[in-house]
């Protein structure tokens, strides 16, 4: 009984002595300071990495280099490539995802929503990035010391009393003051510091409706050059006699969304060319803002001129069309004071009375 | 925040006797002990357990406070790009033309004008409405081929401003009325200045795209952000304007940022003092903290300076590493900005 018991556990674990293991015993991957072999032999395995980053360009060879000529060899070729080797076409229709001719991914140039871009890095962003975060976040920092507790807050919503039987399955009453539920405030730090996320260009054209839609279309060619964005036209939602708009029948206001470069550049011309130019303006209102960190502020027909695009081409806009418009910075900020502390950072005045 | 109900706040921590660990400063330590109406029954109570002396006397650390001036002169212009981006950039703009609607001519010239004129000459000469992205026909058979080779201009930067001016230029004299005087547009300034090319460690027109910070040299050959002691009931903030003050004159337009320390910096003696034996303290060294600050207009002036410097200088990152000792550079090196 004993001897074939341990004949068994032999058997096997004999094979297991054997079999070639996934960790390999001889190497020690642990490292000390007496052993020579190892250390030696880790930076043979460092050179297989790139000395240099990808982003340098490595020089090629001079002979290949001359050689290379796409243009004459295309037009030295006898027979034309077949037309799958140069000109691929990303399917029409979407026919589900067992189809074998899928579509290429948005990000990939020979899609039909390809987007191209950025083209450059904007100016506003650096100094974002290199001057204005860590400023923020200095003037933002509060101080905790050690074996500080934060003293417990209320419920954003309040419950019922119950004095009655019917409070019962109620939904939780708003906050004191009013029904609205502000945003919650975080904390500044490293990852929240504000940020701009879109600026919206907004253009009410009441003579559109009045007169006739020529009004609607300047006023869309004015913010298209100023926004290199394509405009959206809106309906008037809302009934005013006096300029004769109905509800739903007037197109009266354009709309521009910009985000990323557009947004970037467009805030670097207006902040850096237009408002130094404005005459007798003594900046945005301090009492702007919908106290979520959005700030809103207007700029007549003259104004709007002066953004170089217009200007270059001042000519070909009828002269009393040009809009005027408003212009909504939104930013990550949950309240208009961290707002407004990023927007005079990068250079918006702001006046009077703060209203945070 | 106003500063008559800070004082009396003070004041009130310095008649009270302290609870807390000695590691707490005294405002925090206000913080800290700062009640409610509701909790106020239970201080007395803990006081009176907390306030028995130690047996044996233990021997306090003490260290001189300092305050210290990071000013810096943020970047100017923006940085160069990489070999990648700017390839990558030129890519995506020839790409764009390609994808784009084309160009609508007729809303920007009216037909029979100089501008007209100039534009028909100047689509001819590089077949596309774009003026930086070389000579490049988005719609002929050939568009294809829209990558650069080896060794071409167009995506430097440098070129494409140069090519933007001189198109500036032909619109100029084309469209102008006076055809014997030829229109120079000023060119941009240069990236890199006179100071640059003269390493002028003195100016602020050097390194327009880097932060420059201000180090001054002591009497015995230190190179250092400026420091001073801070006085007595001076907050850091007020210590660290007199210090600029003090150290680099007054012909300086700044500002600091917030109230905060962006850092600090701790020096132990070699030897330490004696123990005072009335306070049971021993000096041990200095502390100095750091308050941000951003200079706008003027220049450092240590001509009348009360700190004994003999010598400053504005330097970049890097070159304040070659400046300043390892181990003062360990303390300093992560409020310093990476531009």
């Amino acid at each position: 009984m004993a001897a074939s018991e341990s004949s068994r556990y032999l058997a096997r674990s004999l094979p297991r002595a054997f079999a070639p293991s996934a960790r390999p015993q001889s190497i020690c991957l642990r490292r000390n300071l007496s052993d020579q072999a190892s250390s030696k032999a880790a930076p043979a395995d460092l050179e297989e990495l790139e000395s240099t980053g990808s982003l340098h360009a490595t020089p090629s060879a001079p002979d290949a280099v001359k050689s290379f000529d796409p243009i004459s060899k295309s037009r030295g070729r006898k027979k034309q490539l077949p037309r799958s080797r140069y000109q691929f076409r990303s399917p029409k229709y979407d026919r589900g995802p067992l189809h074998p001719h899928q579509p290429p991914k948005p990000s990939d140039p020979s899609s039909r929503l390809y987007v191209p871009g950025p083209f450059s890095l904007p100016r506003v962003e650096q100094t974002y990035q290199s001057t204005v975060t860590s400023d923020i976040l200095t003037l933002c920092y509060v101080h905790n010391p050690p074996g500080f507790k934060p003293p417990p807050k209320a419920p954003r919503l309040r419950s019922w009393d119950d004095s009655s039987p019917y409070h019962k399955n109620r939904p939780l009453r708003g906050p004191r003051g009013g029904d609205v539920l502000r945003l919650l405030r975080k904390p500044i730090n490293f990852n929240n510091i504000p940020k701009l996320e879109r600026i919206t260009i907004h253009s009410y054209v009441k003579k559109a409706a009045q007169d006739n839609s020529s009004w609607l279309h300047v006023a869309g060619m004015a913010v298209q050059a100023i926004s290199n964005a394509r405009v959206e036209t809106f309906k008037s939602k809302t009934s005013v006699a006096t300029w004769s708009i109905a509800p739903g029948r007037d197109s009266v206001a354009v709309k521009a969304e910009l985000r990323g470069e557009d947004m970037l550049h467009f805030f670097g011309k207006l902040v850096d060319v237009v408002m130094p130019r404005i005459k007798d303006w003594e900046g945005v209102k301090g009492t702007s803002g919908d106290s979520s960190g959005n700030i809103t502020f207007g700029l007549e027909p003259e104004n709007v001129a002066l953004f170089p695009e217009i200007e270059v081409n001042y000519d070909m806009y009828p002269p009393k069309m040009i809009p005027g418009c408003h212009i909504t910075i939104h930013t990550s900020a949950k309240t208009d004071k961290d707002a407004r502390l990023l927007l005079s950072a990068l250079g918006i005045p702001f006046y009077g009375k703060m209203v945070d | 925040m106003s500063s008559g109900s800070n004082g009396a706040r003070r004041i009130a921590s310095v008649l009270r006797p302290s609870i807390a660990e000695p590691q707490v400063c005294r405002s925090c330590h206000e913080t800290l002990v700062r009640r409610n109406y509701s909790s106020a029954a239970t201080q007395s109570s803990t006081e009176s357990i907390s306030t028995a002396t130690p047996a044996y006397p233990v021997v306090k650390p003490v260290y001189t406070i300092k305050a210290g001036v990071l000013l810096s002169r943020p970047p100017q212009i923006t940085r160069d790009l990489t070999p990648f981006e700017k390839a990558y950039y030129f890519y995506q703009r020839r790409l764009n033309e390609r994808l784009a609607l084309p160009f609508t001519k007729y809303f920007y010239f009216k037909r029979g004008t100089p501008a007209d004129e100039d534009w028909k000459r100047k689509i001819r000469e590089r077949q596309t409405p774009a003026r930086d992205i070389g000579k490049y026909n988005a719609y002929s058979k050939e568009a294809w081929n829209d990558e650069l080779l080896v060794g071409s201009v167009e995506s430097e930067p440098e070129h494409q401003i140069e090519m933007l001016v001189q198109d500036a230029e032909a619109t100029v004299n084309a469209t102008s009325q006076d055809t014997s005087k030829k229109e120079e547009i000023p060119r941009p300034f240069p990236r890199v200045t006179e100071a640059d090319k003269a390493n002028d460690q003195k100016s602020l027109n050097r390194a327009l795209q880097r932060t420059l910070y201000l180090l001054v040299q002591s009497k015995e050959g230190y190179w250092r952000f400026p420091n001073s002691p801070i006085a007595q009931d001076e907050t850091l903030r007020e210590a660290s304007e007199r210090t600029l003050a003090q150290a680099a004159g007054v012909n300086m337009n700044t500002w600091f940022v917030g109230f905060h320390p962006v850092g600090h910096h701790i020096y132990n003696n070699k030897k330490f003092g004696a123990v005072d034996e009335a306070t049971s303290t021993q000096h041990r060294g200095e502390k100095t903290f750091f308050l941000k600050g951003r200079i706008m207009a003027g220049q450092a002036d240590l001509t009348n300076n009360a700190q004994n410097l003999k010598d400053f200088k504005w330097l970049a990152r890097e070159e304040i590493e070659q400046y300043v000792p390892p181990h003062y550079y360990s303390y300093i090196k992560n409020m310093l900005a990476d531009r």
